[in-house]
C-alpha cells in the first residue's frame, strides 16, 4: 500500500506549491462550477429566444452579447461547460478503464490474447485521431453519446500502452514474485499490486487527455457531428459565429475562449502532475 | 540497411490489413444495407442490384472483405454518390493542395519552435523560458479553429490584407495562393510548434546536461558552436520522431482547418463526403489518409537511422 500511497503525498505537497497548478486548478474549477450550477448561474435561459435583441454586443444587459435569435451568449456558455466537461469526463473515463484493463490484461498474460490486444491497439492509433472520431461519430450518427463513443474508441491504445508497458516492468519486480510464490492467484495479484502501481502515469496522462478530449469534442459539434442544436456546445456555438462574423465578432470570441481556457486548465494541471510524479522533465 | 528496411516493411502489413478492415466495416456498421449507403437513397434498384453482386453481399463476410481488398488494392475504390465520379482520382487530387498545406504549416512550425525551445533550454528559468513556455502551453490548448477564426477576424475582417478562405493553384497564380496559404499555415503551423517547442526544449536540457557538452565548454569552444552543433545535432533525433507522430495531428489539423478556409484538400473532402453521406469517398479517404500516416512514421524511421546509426543497431 505504501507503494501507492507515496505519490500522492508527493501528490498533494507538489500541487499547493505550484503556481501553474494553481492556476490549473482555479480554470478547472470554474469550468466545473458552471457546468453544476448552470441552472443557478446563468441569468437568462440559454435557449429562450429574445427578438428585440438581436446581435446585441455585449454590454451590462447581456455580458457576452446575444446571437443572432437573441439568445444571451453568457448564458449559453455556461451550459456549454455542460457538455464539454461531459464528454471530456465520461470518455476519458471510458478509455481508461477499458483502455488499463486491455493493458493489463495483454501485459500480464501476453502470449496470443496479448498480441492480438495490441495489434488492434495499434490499428486504433494508426489513425489520426480526429479522423478517426469524425469516422465514427459519423457512421453512428451525430449525438452526445456518439460523441463519448468515438473519443473513448479513439484515446483506448494510449491507456493500453501505458497499462501494458507499466505491467511488463511492475510484475517483474520482486513484490509481485513474492506473492506469487505465496500462492496468491492473477486476479488479486493483478488489482491488488500491480495496478496501484501504474496509477501515477495513467493519471497524469488522463488528465493531459482530458484536455485532448474537450478539443476533439468541439471540433466534432465544430462539424455538426456533436450534441445537436439547441444543446449549446461551445463547439456549435462557434460554428454558428462563423456566418456573422462582420456583424457580431463576440459570437466567435466568447466560445472560443472557454474552450481555450478550460483546455489550458487541463494541461497545466496534467504538466504539474507529471512534473511531481517524474521530477525530470521540469 | 536492406534488411532493416525489410522489416520494418514487414511489420507494417499487419497494421494496413488492420486499418483496411476498419475502413471496410465503418460502412458495414451503417444501419441498412451497404449498397444503398454507397449509392444513396436515390439509386435505381437495378444500380443497387449490380452493386449487391459486385460486393459479393450475399456471400460471407471474409469473402466480401476479400473482394473489396482485391478492388481497392488495383485503384478502384468505386464511385461518389455526388456525380458518380471515381472516388481515387478524387482523392488523388485533394492530395497536391493537403500537401502543401502540411509542408507549409511543417516549416512554419518549425521556424518558431526550434529557435525558441534552444532559447528557453538555454536561459532555462529565466523570464524568456517561461514566456516561451507558456506561449508553447496556450498553443497547444488552443482549439485550432478558434486561431483560424481570430486570425480571419484579424487580417480579412479588421485589417483586411489576406482572403479569408479560397484556394488557387500555385501553378496559376503563385502569388494569389500564397495569399491565401497565410492563413491555414498560421493556424496549422501553431498547433505543432507549440509540441515542437517542447520537445527541443526537453531534449536540449537532457543534451546540455551530457558529459561531452561539458568537454566542449571546458575545452573553450565558443557558446554558440556548442549550442549548435553538439548539443543540437544530438537533440534532433527526438525532434524528428515527434515531427513523424505530429503528422498524425496534422492530417487530423488538416480536416479541421481545411474546413475553416475552404481549403481544397482531403480534410475538407472528407468533411463534405461526410455530410453528403458520401460513403465511398469517405471510406476511401479515411484508408488513404491512414496509410499515408503509417507510411510517414516508416519515413520518419529510415531518416532517423540516417541521422543516428546507432537506432539501426538496436
Amino acid at each position: 500500500m505504501t507503494a501507492a500511497a507515496a505519490p500522492f503525498t508527493a501528490f498533494s505537497r507538489g500541487l499547493v506549491g505550484d503556481r501553474r497548478a494553481t492556476l490549473g486548478f482555479v480554470l478547472v474549477l470554474i469550468a466545473v462550477v458552471a457546468a453544476v450550477a448552470a441552472q443557478l448561474i446563468a441569468p437568462f435561459d440559454p435557449d429562450a429566444p429574445d427578438f428585440a435583441a438581436v446581435l446585441a454586443p455585449p454590454s451590462l444587459a447581456h455580458l457576452l452579447g446575444t446571437d443572432e435569435l437573441g439568445r444571451d451568449v453568457f448564458s449559453r456558455i455556461i451550459f456549454g461547460a455542460r457538455v464539454s466537461l461531459f464528454v471530456g469526463f465520461f470518455s476519458v473515463a471510458g478509455a481508461l478503464v477499458l483502455g488499463t484493463g486491455l493493458g493489463l490484461v495483454a501485459g500480464y498474460f501476453g502470449g496470443l490474447l496479448g498480441t492480438l490486444i495490441m495489434r488492434v491497439m495499434d490499428v486504433v492509433f494508426a489513425f489520426p485521431s480526429i479522423l478517426l472520431a469524425l469516422a465514427i461519430a459519423a457512421v453512428l450518427g451525430p449525438s452526445l453519446v456518439n460523441a463519448v463513443l468515438a473519443i473513448a474508441i479513439v484515446n483506448l491504445p494510449v491507456f493500453a500502452r501505458i497499462a501494458r508497458a507499466q505491467t511488463l516492468v511492475v510484475s517483474q519486480l520482486d513484490f509481485v514474485e513474492a506473492k506469487r510464490a505465496l500462492g496468491f492467484g492473477s486476479t488479486n495479484i493483478l488489482v491488488r499490486t500491480v495496478m496501484p502501481n501504474m496509477l501515477a502515469p495513467i493519471i497524469v496522462q488522463g488528465s493531459l487527455l482530458f484536455a485532448a478530449a474537450i478539443i476533439t469534442e468541439s471540433y466534432l459539434s465544430f462539424l455538426g457531428l456533436g450534441a445537436q442544436p439547441p444543446t449549446p456546445t461551445w463547439g456549435n456555438m462557434l460554428r454558428n459565429a462563423i456566418g456573422f462574423l462582420d456583424l457580431a465578432p463576440w459570437l466567435a470570441w466568447f466560445p472560443g475562449a472557454a474552450i481555450f481556457l478550460t483546455v489550458l486548465g487541463f494541461n497545466l494541471l496534467g504538466d504539474a502532475l507529471r512534473d511531481i510524479f517524474d521530477p525530470r522533465n521540469g | 540497411m536492406g534488411g532493416f528496411l525489410l522489416s520494418r516493411v514487414m511489420s507494417l502489413v499487419p497494421i494496413l490489413l488492420g486499418t483496411s478492415l476498419v475502413a471496410f466495416f465503418l460502412v458495414r456498421l451503417i444501419p441498412g444495407d451497404p449498397a444503398i449507403a454507397l449509392l444513396g437513397l436515390e439509386a435505381d434498384p437495378r444500380s443497387i442490384a449490380a452493386l449487391r453482386t459486385q460486393l459479393a453481399l450475399d456471400q460471407p463476410l471474409v469473402f466480401q472483405y476479400l473482394t473489396w481488398l482485391g478492388r481497392i488494392l488495383t485503384g478502384d475504390f468505386g464511385r461518389s454518390i455526388q456525380g458518380g465520379r471515381e472516388v481515387f482520382p478524387l482523392l488523388l487530387s485533394a492530395l497536391g493542395p493537403t500537401a502543401l498545406l502540411s509542408l507549409a504549416s511543417i516549416l512554419i512550425s518549425l521556424a518558431i519552435a526550434v529557435p525558441a525551445g534552444i532559447v528557453a533550454a538555454t536561459r532555462r528559468n529565466t523570464m524568456a523560458d517561461y514566456g516561451a513556455s507558456f506561449a508553447a502551453l496556450c498553443g497547444l490548448s488552443m482549439p485550432s479553429f478558434w486561431l483560424g477564426v481570430l486570425l480571419i477576424l484579424t487580417f480579412s475582417i479588421y485589417i483586411p490584407i489576406l482572403p479569408a478562405s479560397g484556394y488557387v493553384s500555385p501553378l496559376l497564380d503563385p502569388l494569389g495562393f500564397l495569399r491565401f496559404l497565410v492563413l491555414p499555415a498560421l493556424t496549422l503551423g501553431a498547433a505543432l510548434a507549440a509540441a515542437t517547442m517542447r520537445m527541443t526544449r526537453a531534449t536540449m536540457l537532457e543534451v546540455l546536461r551530457a558529459d561531452y557538452v561539458r568537454t566542449a565548454r571546458a575545452k573553450g569552444v565558443p557558446a554558440r558552436v556548442v549550442v549548435w552543433r553538439h548539443a543540437f545535432r544530438n537533440a534532433q533525433i527526438p525532434i524528428v520522431t515527434l515531427l513523424g507522430i505530429q503528422m498524425g495531428q496534422l492530417l487530423g489539423g488538416v480536416v479541421i482547418t481545411e474546413t475553416v478556409f475552404s481549403w481544397p484538400g482531403i480534410g475538407k473532402l472528407t468533411v463534405d463526403a461526410i455530410f453528403a453521406r458520401d460513403y465511398p469517398v469517405v471510406q476511401g479517404a479515411v484508408l488513404l489518409t491512414a496509410t499515408l500516416f503509417v507510411l510517414i512514421n516508416l519515413i520518419t524511421d529510415v531518416i532517423y537511422t540516417i541521422i543516428d546509426p546507432r537506432v539501426r543497431l538496436a
